[in-house]
């Protein structure tokens, strides 16, 4: 447990000097994010948002902000996630690759230290602003003060696995550029950051299944703009649970499988 | 001139064909096919192709669907357009081929001429396949003026190049192409008119478009293909796509000259 925590410090310390050595990352953080989330308000405008609009067979039409608002925060916590493996990847440019796997350093740790360090620094940001936004666009209801923590607690660590999942990717992928074209963006279709998954036709809600942050936003919503209480989430917190931990023995089974490959042909390309 | 922009045509496709022939070509294609997508699901699933009133006023079409294909791809178009020429010089920086580049007595305009017309090849491949895939999706081509929709996109292409003059020049001072070039894309497809039309974003948001090539190139491209009409209805937008490329122009050639003299003091300081 020890040494975990020294690895996690050791990549959080890292990862905060590699990103932060210029004011330039504020850009990436807050002002991308929040020109998205107001070029995808603006996009429902040309559509029908009145009284009788189809909108209100998912959603109240009134609630379209505060439903962008919560599908862009789950979907920014799953994208510092994205960058942050792709970032992984250049550990095997700058060769210190083969120094990680020298030491005696828990393989998952590192993994799992590199997700998390990396969604705390890449997150908070656009996390403030969109606490602010809720309150200015209004519309929020929860059930009590545990609501809007637990949220962020369930988003936190599904966004964790689901980093780990993708550091083990990149890391033993030859050409993991390709996976960021077609992860990033089907992700914000399909997942129900800008479309109710429930409007998705069959094929849109099967690729949808694939996405953890699907399942993430719906509890999300649940908590904070249906008002749900804690017994009324466990069903699809139960899901999702099932969900990660297949993702979670996934990932631990595809390190050993990449370190065994690499320790029988020195090769560290496992696809 | 003219050798410089032959033998710049021929570098560039040899790397395009034996270096990078997908990475690139790839992910351009897969974004604006994304952007149509969304607006396919949202416009038949989730709005049923109920439209609000204001939209066909201000769109000057009734036709979501054209709409946002004809965005999503002339937008692309411009993001491809853009990176190909501005990243040129910091690309030759990065690679150590400046120097070399700055030394010799050759023609810049033939340089970025190379680049521009190597780029468009890329380009006019990627332009087709979205218009294919967005013509399955429901784009309708009916009504389309050929000849219009050809000389409007010629000079919109013509803006971009101007455009990317400008922005390859911030890029090569402050060495940085990752959030220059974002940031401008991001802000461009805000208030471009891509997705959807100008008017409804907040007044004071409104002028950043009127420094947008594309905004005017869009609204001109789209009565052309979606209406059919000629290029004496488009007028307007034409002046103004035609001054703005001026002035990018004329910003970009003095802005490449001061630059480049400044990167060449820093090699040798």
């Amino acid at each position: 447990m020890k040494e975990l925590i020294q690895v996690l410090g050791a990549e959080m310390k890292k990862s905060h000097r590699l990103n932060f050595h210029s004011s330039l990352i504020y850009f990436s953080l807050l002002v991308w994010p929040a020109i998205t989330y107001v070029s995808a308000y603006y996009s429902f405008k040309p559509f029908d948002l009145g009284e009788y609009s189809p909108l209100n067979r998912f959603l109240s039409a009134e609630n379209i902000g505060l439903f962008l608002l919560t599908g862009y925060l789950g979907y920014i916590f799953f994208w510092s996630l994205v960058q942050s493996a792709w970032q992984m990847s250049f550990e095997r440019y700058a060769g210190t690759i083969e120094l990680i796997f020298l030491s005696p350093v828990s393989r998952l740790g590192v993994i799992y230290g590199r997700a998390a360090a990396d969604l705390l620094a890449g997150v908070w940001l656009f996390s403030t602003f969109a606490f602010l936004a809720a309150v200015l666009v209004g519309g929020v209801q929860i059930a009590g003060w545990w609501s809007v923590p637990l949220g962020l607690l369930v988003l936190a660590v599904s966004a964790v696995i689901w980093g780990g999942f993708l550091n083990v990717i990149f890391l033993f992928s030859r050409d993991s550029g390709f996976l960021y074209t077609i992860l990033d963006e089907p992700m914000l279709i399909f997942s129900g950051v800008r479309i109710p998954v429930a409007a998705l036709p069959c094929w849109g809600k099967l690729i949808a299944l694939v996405f953890p942050l699907t399942y993430v936003l719906a509890i999300l919503r649940d908590l904070v703009i249906e008002g749900y209480g804690f017994t009324q989430i466990l069903p699809s917190l139960g899901v999702l649970l099932a969900v990660l931990a297949v993702l979670f023995l996934f990932s631990s089974r595809l390190v050993i499988l990449a370190e065994k490959h690499a320790l029988k042909t020195g090769n560290l390309n496992l696809f | 001139m003219w050798q410089t922009f032959r033998a710049t045509f021929r570098r560039n496709y040899l790397t395009m064909r034996r270096a990078y022939p997908w990475s690139f070509f790839i992910g351009n294609i897969l974004s604006a096919v994304y952007t149509v997508l969304f607006a396919y699901l949202t416009y038949n699933y989730v709005f049923l192709g109920q439209m609000e009133t204001r939209f066909a006023d201000f769109a000057g079409t009734g036709d979501y669907i054209s709409y946002v294909v004809l965005g999503g791809t002339v937008y692309s178009l411009a993001v491809s357009m853009l990176m190909i020429v501005s990243r040129a010089l910091i690309t030759e920086l990065r690679e150590g081929s400046l120097e070399a580049l700055l030394l010799t007595p050759s023609s810049r305009k033939g340089y970025f001429l190379g680049t521009g017309l190597q780029g468009l090849m890329r380009v006019g491949i990627e332009f087709s396949v979205i218009i294919l895939i967005g013509w399955f999706l429901g784009l309708n081509l009916t009504h389309i003026n050929g000849l219009t929709a050809f000389i409007v996109l010629s000079i919109t292409i013509g803006s971009f190049f101007a455009q990317a003059l400008v922005l390859g020049s911030i890029m090569l001072y402050f060495r940085d192409t990752y959030i220059t070039q974002n940031t401008l894309f991001i802000v461009m497809a805000l208030v471009s008119g891509v997705t959807f039309p100008v008017q409804y974003l907040p007044g004071w948001l409104q002028p950043l478009s009127m420094m947008m090539p594309l905004n005017y190139g869009l609204q001109a491209f789209r009565s052309s293909v979606i209406e059919g009409s000629g290029l004496w209805a488009s007028r307007n937008e034409l002046t103004s796509l035609i001054v703005l490329s001026l002035i990018y122009f004329g910003i970009g050639i003095w802005a490449v000259q001061v630059t480049e003299k400044r990167v060449v003091e820093k090699i040798f300081d």
